[in-house]
């Protein structure tokens, strides 16, 4: 399945509805949202909020329960499960809170995981992983287990492995959660970077220091969009 | 999809649960082992017995004489007909016979270099040559000539031979005395019982049919062997035979028959088969409980790695390949319990080969079906457990504590 990426993601009335049991949590409402390419946001709010969850409906990773999702005006809703983990690999890079590293591979194999489902050749794959844990960074950890490695090397390894198939966006929660300021601080130069170079960025923080590196804050409060804001650079 | 890919995670996810993985292979390591034994040493055990049976003559079958009861069931004086040459060609004549042998036994002492040996002398035809292996050591077989001539040749064993006779003796063309007559010594071939077969230490001498039953006082042929043309027609050449021999004789107090070598057999083969019956039921049941056990194992795996199969299907897994990642990890470790099982079973095979009368032989075919049966479990018994893993949503999978 190839995919050409235009410049657009549309959000349209985006709903999500949680069930628990007989329990309905509604999470989303009416989420309007539109994301051009090469923007960097942050997505802000108290916990709760529903933030982590608009950006995993961003991803792919979460469908919504109810309204449209266009991608290059194409809807995306009745897209195969298949489909959209090929969207996944080639388009979305993800950065995590916890990093969520393979815990008994070495550095470049957690980068090399992504390509392994892209049924990029072993060599290939060896070479790209080396050069992203290069441009992080990390060129001397590669044979180093996440266990080895302190949390900035591992969030480094992370955004490694989410930029290693050269996808238009990254989507990172919390990317600084677990890191102290002055670590948090060369990750965020490290996005703004990315962003630099072309890749659309959204980040989901509740931290107005992280959410300040971003263009464009959106702020949510109980599943819906308060406010959207925009830095005049 | 990338199989090594899948099959060198499953590896080192194998060894990175060493004692945990080789547990759950018991089942799998005691099942195959149990089976690839039991077939082994039924497979050595039937050679054996069949060797036993027939030796070298797999064709051959001996007839004899049987009266009929009696009415009254006391015994009967009963005269065994006496059997020609001309007998013997017209059994020869039958279809499906390749040789009619008539064979005579006598019993004599032969004395040389102050040593002597009890010998089985066996009166023989040219036939015997073309239906027995006789392969010579020294010397020459017997001719017709010597046959019709009644020349007072012998030939001996390999055995009576290195017993009596040093080894550089230039011993053919010698005159040797059995039991006071001499004879000349014409030749020396291979003993035909094998060294294992062999009890007591008598030896064997071949002399002319005719020679042995003027030496022994018996013109008749005494026994009537017969070589079928093979081994499946053999009952059935062997039933013309007798009866065609009873015919001739115009029996009427007894019959010719013969010994059914096939119905020891089938008895062994039902034996064997209660036997492989009941280690196939343990080997069976063993594998079942290690087939569960590797599916439980699976399904713990899963539950400890839920995260790791959402992230992977957050950077682009498909449900195909999660279920192939797991399916493939369950049959790896199957597959090596098998392997193990396989290992342990020719050792146990060597050594018990040590203890029993006849080797027990591991075959490749077994060991295939074995290696091969045991990755198939890994696939049964992982499906659900790499169904499970497969159908995880990504966001609950990460969400997982």
């Amino acid at each position: 399945m190839e995919w050409k990426w235009l410049h657009m993601m549309k959000l349209n009335k985006i709903n999500k509805i949680y069930q628990s049991g007989k329990l309905t949590v509604p999470v989303l409402h009416d989420i309007d949202l539109e994301i051009k390419d090469g923007e960097f946001i942050a997505i802000m709010g108290p916990s709760g909020s529903g933030k982590s969850t608009l950006m995993n409906i961003i991803g792919f990773l979460d469908p919504p329960t109810s309204g449209t999702y266009e991608l290059n005006e194409e809807k995306i809703n009745s897209f195969h499960e298949n489909q959209l983990a090929g969207l996944r690999n080639k388009h979305i890079g993800f950065v995590f809170q916890q990093f969520f590293l393979l815990p008994r591979q070495n550095a470049l194999k957690n980068v090399e995981a992504p390509l392994v489902y892209a049924d990029v050749g072993k060599r290939e794959r060896v070479e790209r992983a080396q050069e992203m844990l290069k441009k992080v960074g990390l060129g001397d950890r590669a044979t180093h287990l996440p266990n080895e490695l302190s949390g900035g090397q591992k969030q480094r390894v992370c955004i490694a492995r989410a930029l290693v198939n050269d996808p238009e966006i990254i989507l990172a929660d919390e990317p600084t959660g677990a890191l102290d300021s002055k670590t948090s601080e060369q990750i965020m130069e490290l996005f703004v970077q990315l962003n630099q170079e072309g890749k659309t960025v959204i980040l989901v923080t509740h931290e107005e220091e992280i959410a300040a590196y971003a263009d464009r804050i959106i702020f949510l409060r109980d599943g819906k969009i308060t406010e959207d804001r925009r830095h005049s650079a | 999809m990338n199989i090594l890919e899948s099959f060198k995670i499953a590896l080192s996810s194998i060894w990175n649960h060493k004692i945990r993985s080789i547990l759950t292979m018991l089942g799998i390591i005691i099942g195959v082992c149990a089976v690839i034994i039991i077939v082994a040493i039924g497979t050595g055990a039937q050679t054996q017995l069949t060797d036993e049976l027939f030796g070298d003559d797999k064709n051959v079958i001996e007839l004899y004489y049987e009266p009929f009861p009696t009415d009254d069931g006391s015994e009967m004086m009963w005269v065994e007909p006496e059997l020609t040459a001309d007998d013997l060609a017209e059994i020869q004549q039958l279809p499906g016979v390749k040789v009619a042998m008539g064979i005579n036994h006598g019993w004599g002492t032969l004395f040389h270099n102050e040593k002597q040996i009890e010998l089985q002398i066996v009166g023989v035809g040219r036939d015997y040559f073309y239906g027995k292996n006789i392969e010579m050591v020294e010397g020459r077989p017997f001719t017709m000539q010597d046959n019709d001539n009644m020349n007072r040749v012998v030939m001996i064993d390999d055995f009576t031979r290195d017993k009596l006779f040093k080894e550089d003796e230039d011993i053919i063309g010698e005159i040797v005395e059995i039991s006071g007559n001499p004879y000349k010594l014409v030749g020396v071939y291979k003993s035909t019982t094998p060294p294992e077969y062999r009890w007591g230490d008598d030896g064997e001498a071949l002399m002319p049919r005719t020679l042995n039953g003027m030496m022994f006082g018996a013109a008749e042929i005494q026994q009537v062997q017969v070589l079928a043309a093979s081994a499946e027609t053999l009952t059935e050449t062997a039933d013309l035979a007798a009866t065609r021999l009873s015919e001739i004789k115009n029996l009427e107090d007894g019959e010719y028959t013969y010994w059914d070598m096939s119905e020891y057999e089938e008895e062994f083969a039902s034996f064997y088969k209660i036997v492989t019956l009941v280690i196939g039921s343990i080997a069976g049941i063993s594998l079942l409980v290690g087939g569960i056990g590797v599916m439980n194992i699976m399904l713990v795996s899963v539950t400890e790695r839920t995260r790791e199969i959402g992230l992977r299907k957050a950077i682009g897994a498909t449900r195909k390949r999660i279920l192939f990642q797991f399916l493939i990890e369950a049959m790896t470790i199957t597959l090596l319990g098998g392997l193990i099982g396989i290992g342990i079973a020719m050792l146990v095979t060597i050594i018990v080969s040590q203890f029993l009368p006849f080797t027990a032989v591991v075959s490749p075919i077994v060991v295939m079906i074995g290696a091969s049966f045991s990755a198939l479990i890994g696939i049964v018994f992982g499906i659900l457990p790499a169904n499970k893993a497969s159908k995880l949503s990504p966001i609950d999978a990460l969400r997982h504590e």
